[in-house]
């Protein structure tokens, strides 16, 4: 068995394609495409697949990582990325395949590209000085189910300007992302949003470009 | 245009991926000017939608044509429908977010009366007018197909015109015309007297209909010479000649049925006397085991599906059945395909095609006597025997099951109460069965049988059609005796909502004095009736009031044979004179042959073929 891990894109639609929806898209893929792929022992078997890091439901993402064990020595890598492309909707597509580098529990955050929408004239300044803040409060619930408040500034890394016009305002973003600290880019956006009449955070464009994770003392892309 | 407001929308909705389209598998073609567009409307949201086959077959035989673009609509659900008014977003279509009122034709597919609601209500989200003297040059057709429209009157003042019988062909005819007519400069009108003399076209305006004092129809006439007195349906004869979609679009959420459905045959020889279907789709026209096979595998190939069902109304009819299992089996149990077989007839299920689907994937038991005692069964020409239903759930309980699901209908022409508490002792019967087998045979210590029933709902185009319906005071008195005789508690006994029966009946046997009503009820928030959590029987009243109209003149009268039937003008290809003399024979409680035992002369024949002429 050779578990391969893919990189792949969720663009356009897609990105309301649910996390379950996805596992099945990629499952009935690998069906079309005859590739030689792993079943689970047991009762009922399955094709073996993980997902690094799920994307949230309306979030594109660039470059996104799903595990999948393929039979030791039947097929190449290149094959693998092309048979799949060929039935996978447009909208998912391989972007490469190869070895797994580093594991998913080391995964500490994500880089998110963020263009806000306004009706009017957009309020440049204001955004600047949201991320001068020391403390922007909201309830999120743990994994225990219990709300709790956290101030999402300590979980913000990054944040530039990238791009802007009249009425949008394009943002980068490095977010803390993983199973320990996490902070959805859909919140970022509703709290700039917050207060502004002329603006929508479901408006917003939001993309995740990249994916970090620790590897000793360093940072490094995950892949 | 609409697009960048529809994604915020979805970010506000539950399940978005309903709206979303570009499934793998579905088309989009660019919809140029020369092009004829056609909305593929299904009155009910996209997982119910997608689950059925008709829309498949049209969906992607239609875009075959270099000259049309077929795209799908499904009922938007309630909140997402909140959502696009506020945005001010009429109702897309789901492939190209083009909207609904900027297509040539809008076709609906009629699947059940309870869906018709929906149907105005769509017509409003699309900003369509809704009768059908309101629209003008610019608007679209508003057309519709499906098991429900030969009897479809109650949109009689929507529907511009109606598609009776198989529109795998006629589709085709209609279209031309379309593109004949198309900027020609002639009137909406002429459009529809042209496809008026197509087989099959009942166009509804053309029709005037009188009615006595006692509100029954006095006369019911073409008003042109192109509408024929009586529409014919349009039926496909050589079935293996029909088109299979074969590139089935795949879903990315989960649909109600998300597996591959494989259709053996169409019609049913049994001859049922309450089921509509077993008389409309008249006569039984089967595929061969090779075009089956052939499209079952490259189906498998095209969708990556994990599950595969036979779909007919009664799949053990079909002849070669046991052929076509082997076949289908070579090709799925390699590939880790569940094959499923639904609605096996109790009279010939048997212990080698149990085991051989069991190969594969085992599911409950479920049986349809649909009513209690021998002599209703009789009535009803349900001809499933007693000892048949005990000899087959005991070959399924050697087998390891040990649980059976019994279907019934309430309120059958002629049922006493005994018929009634029948279906309690069948169920006994059915439990004691389960003891008779030895223990070591046996699966688990304990055996369920759950006993469903529903009201009796009399439809168009069965020897049924004159029947009353059952009060709905009278069901429940009935279900309340059924359940106070029920004491085994091995036997669980679930009953369902007769509100919506009685409407079903409404409008199952209504005219075209209905369609003011339709349009109040929807006024008033009606809509998605077939769910529970919107059907509201409280506005629907209130709907046939304001217009003056009393619903239980459709469902509670008992009906003359020389009265004119509001569906009188659509020939399905069984005569009316059969229907009588069934329902006469069933007040004898005389059963009537199969057309494979015996060939009852329905008047099916006249189509040249079929089981007709095997
Ligand atoms: S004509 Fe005879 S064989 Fe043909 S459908 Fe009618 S009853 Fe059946």
């Amino acid at each position: 068995m050779s578990k391969r891990r893919l990189k792949f894109s969720k663009l356009n639609m897609a990105k309301f394609i649910s996390h379950l929806d996805l596992m099945r898209c990629f499952q009935r893929a690998i069906m079309r495409s005859g590739l030689p792929v792993e079943y689970s022992q047991g009762f009922n078997p399955h094709q073996r697949m993980t997902f690094a890091l799920p994307l949230p439901v309306g979030v594109t993402g660039e470059g996104e990582f799903a595990d999948i064990s393929f039979e030791d020595g039947k097929v190449t890598d290149e094959e693998i990325k092309e048979r799949l492309n060929k039935n996978l909707p447009p909208d998912i597509q391989v972007l490469s395949v190869g070895d797994l580098i580093f594991k998913a529990a080391d995964i500490v955050c994500a880089e998110y590209t963020m263009k806000l929408y306004s009706d009017k004239k957009i309020d440049t300044e204001k955004i600047k000085e949201f991320f001068g803040k020391d403390e922007v409060i909201v309830m999120k619930r743990n994994k225990k189910k219990v709300e709790k408040p956290i101030n999402i500034m300590e979980y913000i890394r990054a944040w530039e300007v990238i791009d802007e016009t009249e009425r949008t305002l394009t943002l980068r973003l490095v977010l803390d992302a993983g199973g320990e600290r996490n902070l959805k880019p859909e919140i970022v956006a509703a709290k700039i949003c917050e207060g502004d009449e002329n603006m929508c955070a479901d408006d917003a464009d939001i993309c995740r470009t990249k994916i970090f994770c620790r590897s000793g003392d360093v940072l490094e892309l995950f892949r | 245009m609409y697009k960048k407001k529809f994604e915020a929308c979805l970010k506000r909705v539950q399940k978005p991926a309903r709206y979303i389209g570009n499934e793998f598998n579905s088309i989009h073609k660019e919809m140029t000017s020369d092009m004829m567009s056609f909305a593929f409307c299904f009155p009910d949201v996209y997982e119910v939608g997608m689950s059925h086959l008709g829309i498949k077959i049209l969906y992607h035989m239609m875009n075959e044509w270099e000259d049309t673009v077929c795209e799908r609509v499904f009922a938007p659900w309630d909140d997402m429908e909140q959502e696009m008014k506020k945005e001010g977003i009429p109702l897309l279509s789901l492939e190209s977010y083009t909207p609904v009122r900027e297509f040539d034709m809008v076709g609906f597919t009629l699947q059940y009366e309870m869906s018709y609601s929906n149907i105005v209500n769509m017509l409003k989200l699309a900003g369509i007018p809704l009768r059908t003297r309101e629209r003008k040059i610019g608007d679209p057709f508003v057309c519709c197909g499906g098991p429900c429209a030969y009897h479809a009157e109650p949109l009689s003042d929507l529907v511009d015109f109606f598609i009776l019988g198989e529109g795998e062909d006629i589709m085709r005819e209609i279209m031309q015309a379309y593109k004949e007519w198309r900027g020609s400069g002639r009137t909406r009108e002429e459009y529809l007297e042209t496809i008026a003399k197509i087989e099959g076209i009942y166009v509804p305006s053309f029709y005037d209909v009188e009615y006595n004092d006692d509100n029954t129809i006095k006369s019911f006439e073409p008003n042109r010479d192109c509408a024929p007195k009586k529409v014919k349906k349009r039926i496909i004869l050589n079935f293996d000649d029909t088109y299979i979609p074969e590139k089935l679009i795949v879903p990315f959420m989960e649909v109600v049925h998300d597996r591959i459905m494989l259709e053996l045959f169409r019609g049913c020889i049994r001859g049922c006397r309450f089921c509509q279907a077993g008389y409309i789709y008249r006569p039984v026209r089967e595929r061969s085991v090779k075009r089956l096979v052939g499209a079952a595998r490259n189906a498998i190939d095209a969708t990556g599906y994990e599950e595969m069902t036979l779909s007919s109304l009664s799949t053990s009819d079909y002849t070669c059945l046991f052929e076509l299992i082997d076949e289908l089996l070579k090709i799925t149990v390699d590939k880790r395909i569940n094959l499923s077989l639904p609605s096996l007839r109790v009279d010939n299920f048997s212990m080698e095609l149990m085991e051989k689907v069991q190969k594969v994937k085992k599911s409950g038991l479920t049986f349809a006597p649909e009513a209690g005692t021998q002599r209703l069964r009789d009535v009803i020409n349900k001809n499933v025997r007693e000892e048949e239903l005990i000899r087959t759930t005991s070959i399924a309980f050697e087998g390891g099951y040990n649980r059976v699901k019994l279907y019934f209908m309430m309120g059958l022409p002629t049922e006493t109460d005994d018929d009634v508490l029948g279906i309690g002792d069948l169920a006994d019967k059915v439990i004691d069965a389960f003891y008779q087998v030895p223990p070591e045979k046996r699966k688990g210590r304990s055996v369920t049988v759950t006993v469903s029933t529903s009201l009796f709902v009399p439809k168009p185009f069965t020897p049924f059609q004159w029947e009353p319906q059952n009060r709905i005071s009278e069901l429940e008195r009935k279900a309340s005796m059924l359940s106070k005789s029920i004491t085994n508690r091995k036997i669980i006994y679930n009953w369902h909502s007769s509100q919506v029966s009685f409407l079903e009946a409404v409008f199952a046997k209504g005219d075209r004095r209905l369609g003011e009503v339709l349009i109040s009820a929807v006024e008033f928030g009606c809509k998605f009736d077939g769910w529970t959590d919107f059907f509201d029987y409280e506005k629907w009243m209130k709907a046939f009031e304001i217009n003056g109209i009393d619903p239980e003149f459709y469902a509670y009268r008992r009906i003359g044979y020389d009265e004119i039937l509001p569906w009188d003008y659509a020939d399905i290809g069984v005569n009316k004179s059969f229907f009588i003399a069934e329902h006469k024979r069933a007040y004898e409680e005389k059963t009537t042959p199969s057309c494979r035992e015996k060939c009852a002369g329905c008047g099916a024949a006249q189509f040249g073929g079929g089981v007709c002429f095997e």
